[in-house]
């Protein structure tokens, strides 16, 4: 009974903040249609987006402290639960003294320098949305997290505590369609299941740390992280057969980035630590890497802006993991993989129409990925977007080459209020 | 008649130098009124706080920017700190955008997306591209040195719609400089705020048009509240409104900061 009169009360409180002037409210509707063009791709649809959202927003400021919320509505015509909803953000955020900041709940974070291209950043990604059209914000998946910044006054210390891991969302088979080593080929919706994550346990809770200081005209930064894999990378040998799981992961890394000859210059490099297999030797689990990521951006003409990044990462102990890729058809990687990537923004016509390219290309695995889109402002509130993503790979099992099968187009619009 | 040539060449020889002499003062004198003008005009007060509101006009279509904006000189002429929250359109609301302009022309920008909770600096390369599609370009927004341009007052006695000015042929030094080829400033006498500005191309034609619309007493302080920009070549026009007016409110410089970029200071942004 009280439990009830509890609801009703959080409810009428709930339903009747607007009412107060401060709190603000607003969002969008927008409809994705996207089409396939591989008519051989064994997803479980043909439809690799067919959505409506609404997303709604709210915050409110306090004398000493901030909420903000953001809830996504869907319908998907595409899914098997066609009705979805999720907070994408429900945080409050504080100042504790003078030099302490914090931002507590369900939030996206990002850090790090790189365009699209991670090695720090090792907070949640969503690869389902990413590769089907949706907007760049849901490239980011939401982390149930506690975030504190410590401003001392000469740089800054953020810590990020996320008590219960949060993995990657990857393609499942229903509308992109994956490699899938334990089956050896592209596998639609039949052979996917949520990989076990880690326990809810203390010691399970990622941990990320980033120092960040100003050095003239270069921001320089300091990583760690400790955590797991995001990606399923690892695997153990269950009665059942073998079953994917996350393996420990701590990164190491640094960064720096600040403007030079008219442009933009950034390098980041970082050092993966697989806690599972420090020697190399177990096949079942991913060795050790070392990242490395150079960036230059730079406006070339007049609304015309365009970036190149190159990323190498080297894998450690690789005589080890050659000597462990026995399988039948196994991929074996090189011992350096090699990724260069550009973007190219084209503005025209009073910032109203927005060109964009992007490309992800690697020598090594030889597969590809194309990013492109065509973007037109209509009005302040309506937006209209036809855009696709080209896929390209010489071998199933690369991290492009695995989506080679989903190459598709969209359509998008979005109203604003 | 040695004599006579000899004065004659002395009464030259004084002419010459009263002639170049005046030049130089006349030069000075429009060296000094664009400084002045440029400081009446970004340098008001000390800090600043303002509501804007952007029209972006194009035939019978409009578009609208609203943004808060703060700022702070470091010196007066010199170094400045920009901050600039957007509220309007949807789809920018929220994200914010700092720029450091330094006078020696190195500025640096930053914007903040919170959607995805990306700080990321910008290539700031070109200040004669547009500010958030507006016919206002960066460099409108936050002034090009006068020492970046050779001036010359063409009239010292002009009138402007009943108002005593100093009109002003300006041409760039730099001849790579994209932005305009000559520059006409009709400069109020009163407050040296720009009341018109006429940009001319290298082809001598008139390319955009500023207009200071309304001029209200802020604080004591001679505000331009209501300007635009009307680009003749692309038959675009931008309205800008100034609004909630705040001079040196004390802001601080920790403000012009990613930690601020994160979280806006709700004390001057709501």
């Amino acid at each position: 009974m009280l439990k009830r009169k509890l609801i009703i009360l959080g409810l009428i409180a709930i339903f009747a903040a607007p009412l107060h002037a401060e709190v603000n409210i607003d969002g969008f509707l927008q409809g994705l249609y996207g089409a396939r063009l591989e008519e051989d791709n064994p997803t479980a649809t043909e439809m690799p987006a067919s959505e409506t959202r609404l997303q709604l927003r709210a915050e409110h400021f306090g004398n000493s402290a901030e909420f903000f919320g953001r809830l996504d509505f869907v319908y998907d015509a595409a899914d098997t639960a066609q009705y979805e909803w999720e907070l994408r953000e429900g945080y409050l955020k504080f100042r504790l003294g003078q030099y302490f900041d914090f931002k507590i709940g369900r939030q996206v974070l990002t850090w790090g320098t790189g365009d699209l291209v991670f090695i720090n950043d090792v907070f949640a990604k969503d690869y389902r949305s990413f590769f089907v059209g949706r907007d760049d914000q849901y490239l980011k998946a939401p982390q149930n997290a506690l975030r504190m910044a410590f401003y001392p006054g000469f740089g800054n210390l953020n810590f990020v505590w996320t008590p219960r891991f949060e993995p990657n969302r990857l393609p499942t088979g229903r509308k992109l369609s994956y490699y899938n080593p334990f089956v050896g080929r592209i596998v639609g919706e039949g052979y996917y299941f949520d990989p076990a994550t880690p326990e809810a346990k203390f010691e399970n809770g990622e941990f990320a740390l980033r120092y960040q200081q100003q050095i003239g005209m270069m921001n320089a930064a300091l990583y760690f992280y400790k955590g797991f894999y995001k990606n399923p990378t690892g695997a153990v040998t269950t009665p059942d057969g073998p079953m994917a799981i996350y393996p420990h992961l701590d990164v190491y890394g640094a960064s720096v980035r600040g403007s030079i000859l008219g442009g933009i210059l950034w390098l980041e490099g970082g050092y993966f630590d697989s806690r599972d297999d420090k020697d190399g030797d177990n096949p079942m689990m991913p060795n050790s890497s070392m990242m490395g990521l150079f960036g230059y951006e730079r406006q070339v003409a007049t609304n015309l802006t365009a970036n190149i990044q190159w990323q190498a990462d080297a894998i450690m102990d690789y005589d080890k993991y050659e000597a462990g890729q026995t399988g039948m058809g196994a991929y074996v990687r090189d011992e350096v993989r090699h990724l260069l990537t550009s973007r190219i923004t084209k503005l025209l016509n009073q910032e109203l129409v927005t060109l964009s390219g992007f490309v992800f290309y690697s020598p090594t695995d030889e597969d590809m990925y194309v990013r492109a889109s065509v973007e037109y402002k209509y009005t302040d509130q309506l937006i209209l977007a036809l855009g696709g993503n080209f896929f390209e790979g010489n071998n199933q099992a690369t991290d492009f080459g695995q989506f080679d099968l989903n190459d598709n187009v969209y359509l998008k619009a979005t109203y604003g209020f | 008649m040695k004599q006579k040539v000899f004065h004659l060449a002395i009464g030259m020889t004084v002419l010459a130098l009263v002639i170049l002499l005046a030049g130089v003062a006349a030069a000075q004198d429009a060296n000094e009124i664009m400084k002045k003008s440029h400081m009446a005009y970004y340098y008001a007060g000390d800090d600043g706080v303002v509501e804007v509101n952007m029209r972006l006009i194009k035939g019978d279509k409009e578009r609208n920017r609203e943004f808060t904006m703060l700022r702070v000189d470091l010196e007066e002429g010199g170094n400045q700190k920009y901050y600039t929250y957007f509220k309007k359109p949807s789809d920018v609301s929220r994200m914010t955008f700092m720029v450091f302009k330094q006078s020696d022309g190195n500025d640096s920008r930053w914007i903040y997306v919170p959607a995805v909770d990306l700080v990321k600096p910008i290539s700031a390369d070109d200040k004669n591209s547009s500010f958030v599609g507006s016919d206002f370009t960066y460099e409108d927004v936050s002034g090009r040195h006068w020492n970046e341009d050779t001036h010359t007052l063409v009239n010292g006695k002009g009138d402007l719609g009943g108002k005593p000015v100093f009109i002003i042929e300006s041409v760039p030094k730099d001849n790579g400089y994209k932005g305009f080829a000559k520059r006409v400033s009709y400069i109020d006498k009163s407050n040296y705020l720009p009341l018109k500005e006429e940009y001319y191309n290298d082809k001598g034609e008139l390319i955009r048009i500023f207009t200071a619309d309304k001029i209200e007493d802020i604080e004591g302080i001679q505000t331009v509240t209501v300007r635009s920009i009307e680009n003749v070549k692309k038959g675009t026009r931008t309205v800008v409104e100034f609004s909630n007016i705040d001079y040196n409110v004390g802001l601080g410089e920790d403000i012009f900061t990613e930690r601020y970029l994160k979280t806006p200071p709700r004390q001057y942004i709501k």
